[in-house]
């Protein structure tokens, strides 16, 4: 009988199920089978409010939303293109950058695509990149500020696993910029390689012009990491100041957007996200923590020590798999559900905490490209007006210097763990 | 009327999470000015986590509306590619009954643990009762509940359902 619902269950989330919705069936079916009262599915729905670092998902999302619809992208692009577009694959490097650093405050939910895919398309092409290339740029930029802080992916994943947030938020800086050093790199190689590619020469007056026409923004990574590890404020704090600041500059000094009108558009723009996030959250705990009360990491572990001997091995099996939910899952499901399942069982081969959510949130990164369901494929599809096949052969070349990203970032924990 | 019952529906949630938001951040704020005078309000804290709890549900039910919840959505694409719509609407009716199946036991089990909570909890913070503050689940859970089933009701209808 069991089985029968729960293979009812699955076909439901294949069929198009909300997760939220899935994981509640799962939940409430786990607890009616082994004779628990549906009630507790409750309590454990109950037990989302007590987390003291819940608040950051919802305001740091708000202001990155507020930031995507101001003329901040702009303005950055401006500052960006002034400081790097002079390199040889500068503009493409520039678009990296400015990514990285809108995907950190949005939370890599499709957001930077498409709030910056319309100002960088045209840039790189206009520049003679192909429409390859640039495609295959915008379509991995979409991701890739996942490991900076204040990424919402990192703190659901402190709030998971029981990490410090804050060491969390510094352990994927050197890894997030070897994946930007990485792209960087092949982007000169491919604007060396591109003919006609036009090259601005730099100009020290327009980056100052460009730092004064920014001169709001440039302050904002510094109030979130010099706050946090001055020790000022709390991740928590940090977050409303955060979106306090962004709401202060956006509306008053800048005037991009009114207080009045664009403010609760934005702000239901971003809930719509957080709530669909948060209920998932809710839900799902319930039955992670059945299936840890059940030992079932503890089962998965000793049939894994049957062919896996040591931390080098499981690791390589760790990335495949994830390789696999990443390219399957959305990234918010993938961590409340998969976290605390392969946590005890990492734990056990001697893999940090800390260095198993950086190597986590890296394969996650990659599975925003990986064909065929990678988000942000569909998402550049439909920005671009593209058939998604041609997006999957323009994100082949990435897709294969982001797996060596990650082998260096999983075999050299060093890089993670180096803060501490 | 079942299209004005959803849009209503929508209104409240929206102006519901305007202000959750509008609460949250100024109270995080306001915690820390008063740290710098050495003062701290206890009820801050806790409220400001309910003020979050709340408004995953409120976000919930606009995601609802919008059809924005996240899910594995594959074979919706395939089928779309190979334009079987009639399929597409069945598929959605039965993705809407499962949701409201999943929503309604869980505004049940919630109810039952706010009525245990009432019974036997405490006065958690400003005078609010902790069978008050549980009772968020059946409340938010029956709001999205009663949005899956206005949304299943006007795929019947060929109204065009707005934003």
């Amino acid at each position: 009988m069991s089985s029968v619902v729960y293979l009812g269950i699955f076909i439901y989330a294949l069929i198009g199920g909300p997760i939220f919705a899935v994981m509640s069936l799962f939940a409430l079916s786990a607890f009616y089978f082994a004779d628990i009262q549906m009630s507790a599915v409750a309590v454990e729905i109950y037990r989302t409010a007590g987390a003291p670092t819940l608040l950051t998902i919802p305001l740091f999302t708000f202001a990155g939303y507020m930031m995507a619809e101001s003329k901040s992208p702009q303005r950055l692009l401006r500052l960006a293109n002034a400081a790097l577009g002079w390199l040889p694959g500068g503009v493409a490097i520039v678009s990296l950058v400015i990514c990285a650093f809108f995907t950190a405050f949005t939370g890599a939910s499709g957001v930077t695509i498409i709030a910056l895919g319309g100002l960088l398309y045209p840039m790189l092409i206009n520049e003679n990149y192909s429409e390859e290339f640039t495609l295959g740029l915008i379509t991995t930029s979409g991701s890739l500020g996942l490991l900076f802080p204040p990424s919402l992916p990192i703190i659901l994943y402190g709030i998971i696993a029981k990490v410090d947030i804050d060491k969390l938020f510094v352990a994927g800086i050197i890894p997030g910029l070897l994946l930007i050093i990485i792209l960087s790199a092949y982007s000169i190689f491919s604007g060396r390689k591109t003919k006609n590619l036009v090259r601005q020469p730099f100009s020290f007056s327009e980056l100052k012009a460009a730092m004064k026409f920014a001169r709001y923004e440039i302050p904002l990574p510094f109030i979130v990491l010099g706050g946090i590890y001055g020790g000022f404020i709390t991740a928590t704090e940090a977050s409303a100041l955060t979106a306090l600041y962004v709401v202060i500059v956006v509306c008053f000094l800048y005037k991009d957007l009114s207080l009045k009108e664009d403010v609760p558009k934005v702000i239901k723009e971003s809930m719509t996200l957080v709530g669909a996030i948060l209920l998932i959250l809710c839900c799902a705990l319930g039955l992670t923590n059945y299936l840890v009360d059940e030992e079932i990491p503890m089962q998965i572990l000793s049939s894994m020590k049957e062919f896996i001997t040591n931390k080098y091995v499981f690791l390589l099996f760790l990335n495949i798999f994830l390789l696999i939910v990443g390219a399957m899952m959305d990234i918010f499901s993938a961590i409340i559900v998969v976290v605390p399942l392969i946590l005890p069982v990492a734990q056990e081969f001697g893999v940090d905490p800390i260095h198993l959510a950086i190597i986590f949130l890296t394969n996650l990164e990659i599975g925003y490209i990986t064909p065929p369901v990678g988000i942000n494929l569909f998402i550049s599809s439909f920005r671009f007006k593209k058939p998604v096949l041609s997006l999957y052969k323009a994100s082949v070349p990435y897709l294969i210097l982001m797996l060596i990203a990650l082998v260096i970032i999983t075999y050299i924990p060093w890089l993670t763990l180096v803060w501490f | 009327m079942i299209k004005k019952l959803d849009n209503l529906l929508d209104k409240v949630s929206f102006y519901s999470i305007v202000i959750c938001v509008a609460g949250m951040l100024l109270l995080t704020v306001l915690n820390i000015i008063l740290r710098w005078f050495n003062t701290t309000m206890l009820w801050i804290d806790p409220l400001v986590r309910h003020l979050v709890f709340l408004s995953a549900f409120f976000g919930g039910v606009l995601a609802t509306g919008r059809d924005n919840h996240i899910r594995i959505d594959l074979i919706s694409k395939v089928l779309e590619k190979f334009q079987k719509e009639k399929l597409i609407l069945w598929i959605d009716r039965i993705v809407h009954i499962v949701a409201m199946i999943a929503t309604f036991l869980l505004t049940k089990a919630g109810l039952d643990f706010a009525k245990m909570e009432l019974e036997f909890g405490k006065v958690a913070f400003l005078g609010i009762h902790s069978g008050a503050l549980t009772a968020i689940i059946p409340v938010g859970m029956g709001l999205i509940f009663l949005r899956y089933l206005l949304r299943f009701l006007l795929t019947f209808s060929k109204v065009e359902l707005d934003e």
